[in-house]
């Protein structure tokens, strides 16, 4: 055996007695841990300062404010990091957002995924209707696509597209006025800005009361 | 070393003769853009042409196009948006990058097709993945009562290039037609004869110019009621 060899195996052994050691001076430090915990601290900021507008649980009641509960974790992920980014712009969000740091968009977005979302509802069962056409099969004369192809047949959307179902018909709304102007910008492909380009007002208030009955 | 040259010679003679009996596509003037060489192999085109398409990953990339070709690319029988299922892979391609490149006119498949949408991997999987695609029988008739002109006129002025039962071909960038919508396989045709489709060959415009509406309507009919797959 040469000389490296032993050394390896010597340090080896060394190091099996190192880690035995700090194992044993862990237990107590273990044990008393739970007692100490602070909250979760990203869990904090979602029922502290998100919760203002989006409710703890991620049901908002204000129909300006989206609900996040279930939605996509890999949307939530994506739209936090471009309003911390500048991709996507909101006043409203803007003040709140200083709380938010790069390190949190992931588990926060866990946090909202993991949310049960609450029963939308419609106030307008006739337009709802016409609006279930368009979200199903498009405009075909206009050149506008179902919304079921990417958001999914009940708008729950899937790892690349956000869900839908059960949104406030007026946050709906505000996003599709929204990419038609350019005001949002961060959609892939600007497919969003396209096809709202393609709806009427009409279209769009129908598609989003639909919406927020699935 | 003799052995495994002969093998590997063996190997490429398939390859050697498929490309030989393909040749290269017809280069003559398109009608409908001026000066435009029709399937002019040019950058794009060729990028998503050599590409090796991933037909599991074209099944994900085409789920924004199903919006409008519903699942599978099975298209809508009133001939709004085709049946792209089971279409070849290098048809999809050309038209997909005629498109975009503005040359065939589509303005509604404009937005979807645009270069920040797909990328020229992404057109070559969506091309694999439809192409693998069941053709079924469920495609849109035409009325049925002029057919038996209609497939006299295919036979003498169709048959040459799509094949006796509409299978096109794919080494010559020829459309599958069997299985196709009729009111879309009568749109088309349509343009085409007007010179409104924009990438169409030369020889097609040749061959269905002096059509009236009645003989296009009539030659839909039949294509549409060939045998589907």
């Amino acid at each position: 055996m040469s000389a490296a060899r032993r050394g390896e195996a010597w340090f080896g052994r060394r190091d099996r007695r190192v880690r035995g050691a700090s194992w044993f001076m862990a237990v107590p430090l273990a044990c008393a841990a739970p007692a100490l915990a602070a909250p979760d601290p990203v869990e904090t900021l979602a029922t502290t300062v998100c919760q203002a507008c989006h409710m703890s649980d991620g049901n908002s009641v204000v129909p300006q404010f989206p609900k996040l509960a279930g939605q996509q974790a890999t949307y939530l992920e994506k739209q936090l990091a471009d309003f911390l980014e500048g991709r996507r712009r909101n006043e409203v969000m803007e003040p709140f957002l200083s709380q938010v740091k790069a390190r949190d968009i992931k588990e926060l977005a866990a946090y909202y995924a993991a949310q049960v979302p609450g029963p939308g509802v419609v106030l307008d069962p006739e337009l709802a209707e016409a609006g279930r056409r368009i979200y199903e099969d498009g405009n075909e004369g206009a050149g506008v696509p179902g919304c079921e192809a990417c958001h999914q047949l009940q708008g729950e959307g899937n790892v690349r597209y956000p869900r839908l179902a059960g949104q406030h018909q007026a946050y709906t709304i505000q996003e599709m006025l929204d990419f038609r102007s350019g005001q949002r910008a961060n959609d892939k492909g600007g497919l969003m800005r396209r096809i709202s380009e393609r709806l009427t007002d009409e279209e769009i208030r129908a598609v989003a009361e639909y919406i927020a009955g699935l | 070393m003799k052995t495994r040259l002969l093998v590997v010679s063996l190997l490429a003679l398939p390859v050697l003769a498929s490309c030989a009996e393909s040749g290269p596509p017809p280069r003559a003037e398109e009608s409908g853009h001026g000066g435009q060489v029709w399937n002019e192999m040019e950058g794009e085109k060729l990028q998503a042409l050599g590409a090796a398409g991933d037909a599991a990953r074209g099944a994900i990339t085409f789920e924004v196009c199903e919006g409008c070709h519903r699942n599978g690319g099975a298209g809508r029988v009133n001939g709004s948006y085709p049946r792209l299922a089971g279409q070849h892979a290098p048809v999809l391609i050309k038209q997909i990058t005629d498109i975009r490149a503005g040359r065939r006119t589509n303005h509604k498949m404009v937005p979807f097709s645009g270069a920040d949408v797909i990328g020229a991997q992404d057109i070559a999987d969506i091309a694999a993945y439809l192409a693998a695609q069941p053709v079924t029988p469920d495609n849109g008739r035409g009325p049925g009562d002029d057919i038996e002109r209609g497939g006299q006129l295919y036979a003498r002025d169709c048959a040459t290039c799509h094949g006796e039962f509409g299978k096109g071909a794919a080494a010559r960038f020829y459309p599958r037609l069997s299985g196709q919508h009729y009111l879309y396989l009568l749109r088309e045709a349509r343009a085409i004869r007007n010179g409104e489709r924009g990438n169409s060959n030369p020889e097609m415009v040749q061959a269905i110019k002096a059509y009236s509406d009645a003989d296009l309507e009539a030659v839909s009919d039949f294509v549409s009621r060939l045998p589907p797959g």
